[in-house]
């Protein structure tokens, strides 16, 4: 008795002094968060909303008649579809990879997938502009090869903005993919071999359900990064293949059409979340053994 | 099943040998223990012999297949890893079913019926629909032992099977080890630290030290006559002592303690140090009944379930010497040390 009426009130004072701890640790990063990004955010999304006198939903009839809009709306997210789908499938081999090679090699490896990085997307985007147009490295090979009679090339068309883009997110996925695969033991495919699993069914029935938290977290940013990209597609799409943000940027510095800017702003943050929900609590169910661990075994 | 031949294997990692020459014959059905110090290469030998390391040099055969450079997969071994290797993402039930699923063995029914047998061996059949995550170090060693042992391989290695296991749990799951081995015949072995376990379990003892065999026979064979100091030592013997033979007088321990000793203990002196074992010493008041008898004083005791560990002096040399329950009484009064001199062994130099 006695010890569980002593015991309430130093709980709760523990509770509390965490509680104080944890609002100091976020308060700058909250101050950020508010003054930088849902500040602006939220006033952008006000704007979409006044017309002339008041509040008003014409801007957003305005994009909705409009089929070149919808047309704008669904190449971003088919883009940003293909884009992520291509940086796992060329991004999850080089993470595994670099996770069970030697610790040099994957330095090396490492390396090599975040030099892009080290240089704007500007000057990069600008190579693949080279190496893609019509007298570029991409059409004197297809030539050469006899794919190809006369010079073509790849710019101008979404197949272009999709390896550009593939170039400049792959790190993301890599990166976050490596991290996952690096705190799975090497034992774990080991011992799966010796139970009569081929290198590819352990891939199939191991390595890849246990990466299920890298694979989503990868694709998350990927997704989100391409769907609000904007320099690499205006470059390499050019103006007949516009996307979101081009058009976003264009409403507000070509036209200063502020309002229309907040209208296609707020769809896509709108898009963008009914896309990455529904995805995001799928594989949480689909890892549910991972938050169904024993205390002690550390949540994530 | 099948017999486990090793011949003259050497691993290398880098500059350090791990593996110096080992040779190893496993007969069919024969349960044998790898015994040594941590380091000594036990997990890499099985390991090599699973496919998961290429040795450096020399062969393994599992039946009458050369099996280096074969893949992990289609050697038709088990290997419970020391760090247990359980798959988090699967539940106890399909991570033992796991190496049936692999080898597609009987249809889903068959395995799951096959997996909670093996469950029900390490007394989990209960925990079948929980994950890793959610048992303890113990359960999951104990699920890790049904997931090696449920496909019947053709050679079972255990790496450290019972380490995390409490005393009564551990002797329960030798008891069943023992059991279904008997059954199965499986060609086994298993790594242990505890020379009792590999004493009570195996058919064969392999006492390994720096990547070779130090002395291997059937457990009896090295507790009473291990080969070496480090084999003695390694078995539990405690009191061992340098010792010389002039005439009939054997002195231990650089002449601190002398006593005659007949012929036929003379005739078996090989030169080098002498080995009582601690429970062939007694602690008594009467040294008028014992062959060799030492006034000693004893500095520490220590009970060890149904036996007592007492630490002594005697003649400036220290003794370790293990005592019976019912004779704790008579030996807290005793005031010699004593042993007959059967109990004499010795080591060669
Ligand atoms: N991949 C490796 N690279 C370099 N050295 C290694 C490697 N694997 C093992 N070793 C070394 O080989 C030696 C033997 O290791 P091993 O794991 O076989 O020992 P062990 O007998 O199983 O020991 P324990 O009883 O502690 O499990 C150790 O000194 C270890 O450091
Ligand atoms: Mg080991």
């Amino acid at each position: 008795m006695g010890g569980a009426t002593a015991g309430r009130p130093r709980g709760f004072s523990v509770a509390w002094r965490r509680h104080k701890e944890a609002l100091v640790l976020i308060a700058p990063g909250a101050l950020v968060l508010v003054l930088a990004f849902l500040f602006p955010v939220g006033h952008i999304l006000v704007l979409g909303f006044l017309g002339e006198e008041g509040v008003s939903l014409e801007h957003y009839a305005a994009f909705f008649v409009d089929d070149y809009y919808l047309g704008v709306v669904g190449r971003t997210f088919r883009l940003a579809f293909v884009i992520t789908a291509c940086c796992l499938l060329v991004g999850f081999p080089l993470a595994y990879l670099a996770a069970r090679v030697g610790p040099r090699a994957r330095i090396l490896l490492i390396l090599l997938v975040i030099l892009p990085l080290m240089t704007s997307v500007v000057i990069r985007t600008f190579g693949w502009l080279v190496v893609l147009g019509p007298g570029g490295v991409l059409s004197d090979f297809l030539q050469a090869i006899g794919l190809t009679g006369a010079p073509t090339g790849l710019l101008h068309t979404e197949t272009g903005i999709v390896i550009a883009m593939v170039q400049v997110l792959l790190p993301f996925m890599v990166l976050t993919v490596l991290g996952v695969l690096q705190r799975q033991s090497a034992d774990l495919e080991e011992a799966a071999r010796t139970m009569g699993a081929s290198f590819w069914r352990v891939l199939r029935t191991v390595t890849l359900p246990l990466s299920v938290p890298g694979i989503v977290s990868g694709s998350l940013i990927v997704f989100a990064l391409s769907i609000s990209s904007f320099i690499t597609p205006t470059l390499v799409g050019g103006v007949r293949l516009p996307v979101l943000a081009g058009s976003i940027y264009q409403a507000a510095t070509g036209s200063f059409d502020w309002n229309f800017a907040g209208v296609q702003s707020t769809l896509l943050l709108l898009t963008a979340l009914a896309v990455i929900i529904p995805y995001a609590s799928l594989m949480r169910r689909r890892t549910s053994w991972q938050t169904g661990a024993a205390p002690g075994a550390g949540h994530e | 099943m099948a017999t486990l031949k090793i011949d003259n294997l050497e691993k290398r990692f880098g500059a350090v040998a791990v593996l110096r020459g080992m040779s190893l014959e496993i007969e069919d059905g024969a349960l044998v223990s790898l015994l040594g110090p941590s380091g000594c290469g036990k997990s890499t030998l099985m390991r090599i012999v699973a496919g998961l390391e290429s040795p450096s040099a020399g062969t393994v055969a599992i039946g009458d297949r050369n099996v280096v450079g074969m893949a992990p997969e289609k050697r038709n071994i088990a290997l419970m890893f020391q760090s247990y290797a359980l798959f988090p993402h699967m539940t106890v039930s399909d991570n033992v079913r796991f190496p049936l699923r692999m080898r597609n063995a009987g249809g889903r029914p068959e395995q799951t019926e096959r997996a909670t047998e093996a469950l029900a061996m390490v007394q989990l059949e209960s925990f079948a629909d929980r994950f890793p995550g959610q048992l303890s170090g113990g359960q999951q060693q104990r699920v890790a032992l049904a997931r090696a042992i449920v496909s019947r391989p053709d050679v079972l290695m255990l790496d450290e099977p019972l380490s995390n296991l409490d005393a009564r749990l551990r002797e329960e799951m030798q008891m069943e080890l023992i059991e279904l081995h008997r059954r199965l015949r499986l060609t086994t072995l298993f790594v242990t630290h505890d020379q009792d376990e590999a004493m009570s379990l195996s058919d064969k003892v392999v006492l390994m030290r720096e990547g070779r065999i130090e002395q291997e026979g059937p457990p009896d064979t090295l507790y009473d006559r291990p080969a070496s100091a480090f084999a003695a030592d390694f078995m539990g013997a405690a009191n061992i002592f340098p010792a010389t033979l002039s005439g009939s007088t054997l002195s231990l321990g650089d002449g601190a303690l002398s006593f005659a000793v007949p012929a036929d203990v003379a005739a078996i002196y090989c030169g080098g140090a002498a080995v009582l074992r601690q429970e062939d010493l007694v602690l008594t008041d009467v040294p008028e009944d014992w062959d060799v008898a030492v006034p000693a004083k004893i500095r520490t005791r220590v009970f060890l379930g149904g036996r007592a560990r007492y630490r002594l002096t005697a003649n400036g040399l220290d003794f370790l010497a293990t005592v019976a329950k019912r004779d704790i009484a008579q030996a807290d009064r005793g005031t010699h040390l004593a042993w007959r001199f059967d109990a004499i062994r010795f080591l060669p130099r």
